[in-house]
């Protein structure tokens, strides 16, 4: 008994050692195992409170690119309107017709505008914080998009922040298609680079070539159909060899993100609860 | 005025290489890969007497701080715990007989060539750690060890850029 306390005594490191290991290990499981454990990540006050006062200095350093992307988005809405215009002269529509178009009932999607306050791009599962959360409406589940393309998912929400599973994450999956052609596959990232992600699960016979744009497909009740996510950059066979793996070029430079809006949509609550209603247990 | 010596300049120097690291180092990622983890020049610098014990609490802490900001938890602090563990061993190793017991390890007292040593294997150990639990799986092997390679290259350029700038 002795020599056991001898020795716990005089080896007391190798004790504290693992159990300081042990602890890390814990939170480490823990953490990806449960959701509730926002303390520990970048929602709680005081991270977020440093990381609001590092983006607001570093935003300005971003100024310069944010107008242009505002500009070219401006350029590009404006042309689209007088298109539509012009559509519309040609169709020679009543004027009545235009007021009754207004009064269609609102649209499904409402956004919430939050900026990005933390990001990170080089670790095998990146996350973005942003500076809204639930008491400003925002939720799990929602989908984020910027000025380009699609951004990520709402992961967890505290107060007045929220963290943000962001595309270059291997827990993201989202639902796109090929523009024109309908076809859909899963948007995976496989931590290799951050201007690029996979796409998966196309079927061989669809139809489609080197630059076409990928857009969300809507199926996956977090973003509305039609939302930009980048361009095929180059295509190759799956494993399996039953569908195509592209390799696409993301719209969206997560190296430079700072105003998001994240996007909350009617009814995605009960659609999501009836989708999980139909899902029988296996096994 | 930059020593370690007392607890109010450990807690300073903590401080300020935690916020160096979650605010500035880890937006770096040159080439896509290397990213300095500088934060471990604080273990790197204490006095070789300070308890062992002591010395993983500062490992934990610290590192536990940087996971919060990385919403990372449990990698840095182990990572850094290893390195605090192994330290105390690895300086025993590589320190010459004649100095003495209680020494901040540098170029000066344990000349170029130890103090180079122990500088790498101490990086390594950190880098080994901290990236392969944060992969947590072998699948990109070559990939694993291209960024450990390269991000210890990086924080051994960044400490000893400090310890000229300290001279």
């Amino acid at each position: 008994m002795r020599n056991l306390l001898n020795f716990l005594i005089k080896y007391n490191y190798w004790l504290l050692f693992l159990g300081l290991e042990a602890l890390s290990f814990i939170l480490l499981f823990h953490y990806n195992s449960y959701q509730e454990s926002y303390f520990f990540n970048s929602s709680n006050a005081v991270t977020g409170k440093i990381y609001e006062v590092s983006g607001g200095i570093s935003s300005y350093f971003h100024l310069k690119s944010v107008n242009r992307d505002l500009l070219d988005r401006n350029m590009e809405l404006e042309t689209k309107i007088s298109n539509l215009e012009k559509a519309l002269k040609e169709h020679q529509v009543d004027s009545l017709d235009i007021l009754s178009l207004e009064r269609l009932p609102r649209t499904s999607f409402f956004l919430f505008k939050a900026n990005v306050i933390n990001n990170s791009l080089n670790l095998t599962d990146n996350f973005i914080t942003i500076d809204k959360g639930y008491s400003a409406g925002i939720r799990p589940d929602m989908g984020v998009v910027d000025a380009n393309g699609v951004v990520g998912i709402v992961y967890e929400t505290s107060p007045y922040y929220s963290v943000v599973i962001s595309l270059l994450n291997s827990r993201s999956n989202i639902s796109c298609k090929i523009v024109g052609s309908n076809y859909f596959g899963t948007l995976r990232w496989d931590h290799s680079d951050p201007q690029h992600a996979l796409l998966e699960n196309l079927p061989r016979h669809a139809q489609f070539n080197l630059g076409d744009t990928i857009v969300t497909s809507g199926y996956s009740s977090v973003f509305p159909e039609g939302i930009m996510v980048g361009t095929v950059d180059d295509m190759g066979d799956s494993g399996n060899g039953l569908s195509y793996l592209l390799k696409v070029k993301l719209a969206t430079d997560f190296g430079r993100i700072s105003d998001v809006r994240v996007i909350a949509r009617r009814g995605y609550r009960e659609q999501k609860t009836l989708e999980n209603k139909c899902i029988v247990p296996n096994e | 005025m930059f020593q370690m010596n007392n607890w109010l300049n450990k807690i300073g120097w903590a401080t300020g290489l935690v916020l160096l690291q979650v605010l500035i180092l880890n937006n770096i990622h040159i080439g896509g890969f290397a990213t300095p983890f500088l934060y471990i020049y604080f273990i790197l610098k204490l006095n070789s007497d300070t308890p062992r014990n002591q010395q993983m609490f500062w490992a934990f802490g610290i590192g536990l701080v940087i996971d919060i900001f990385e919403n990372t938890p449990g990698i840095n602090a182990a990572a850094f715990v290893l390195l605090a563990f192994a330290r105390p061993t690895i300086l025993r190793l590589f320190t010459p007989r004649d100095t003495y017991d209680s020494y901040v390890p540098s170029k000066k007292v344990m000349g170029n060539l130890p103090f180079m040593r122990y500088l790498i294997v101490c990086v390594f150990i950190h880098h080994i750690a901290l990236l392969t639990l944060e992969s947590f799986s072998f699948i990109s092997f070559s990939l694993l060890l291209l960024r450990i390679f390269l991000s210890a290259v990086l924080t051994i350029i960044c400490i000893l850029a400090i310890e000229w700038f300290r001279k």
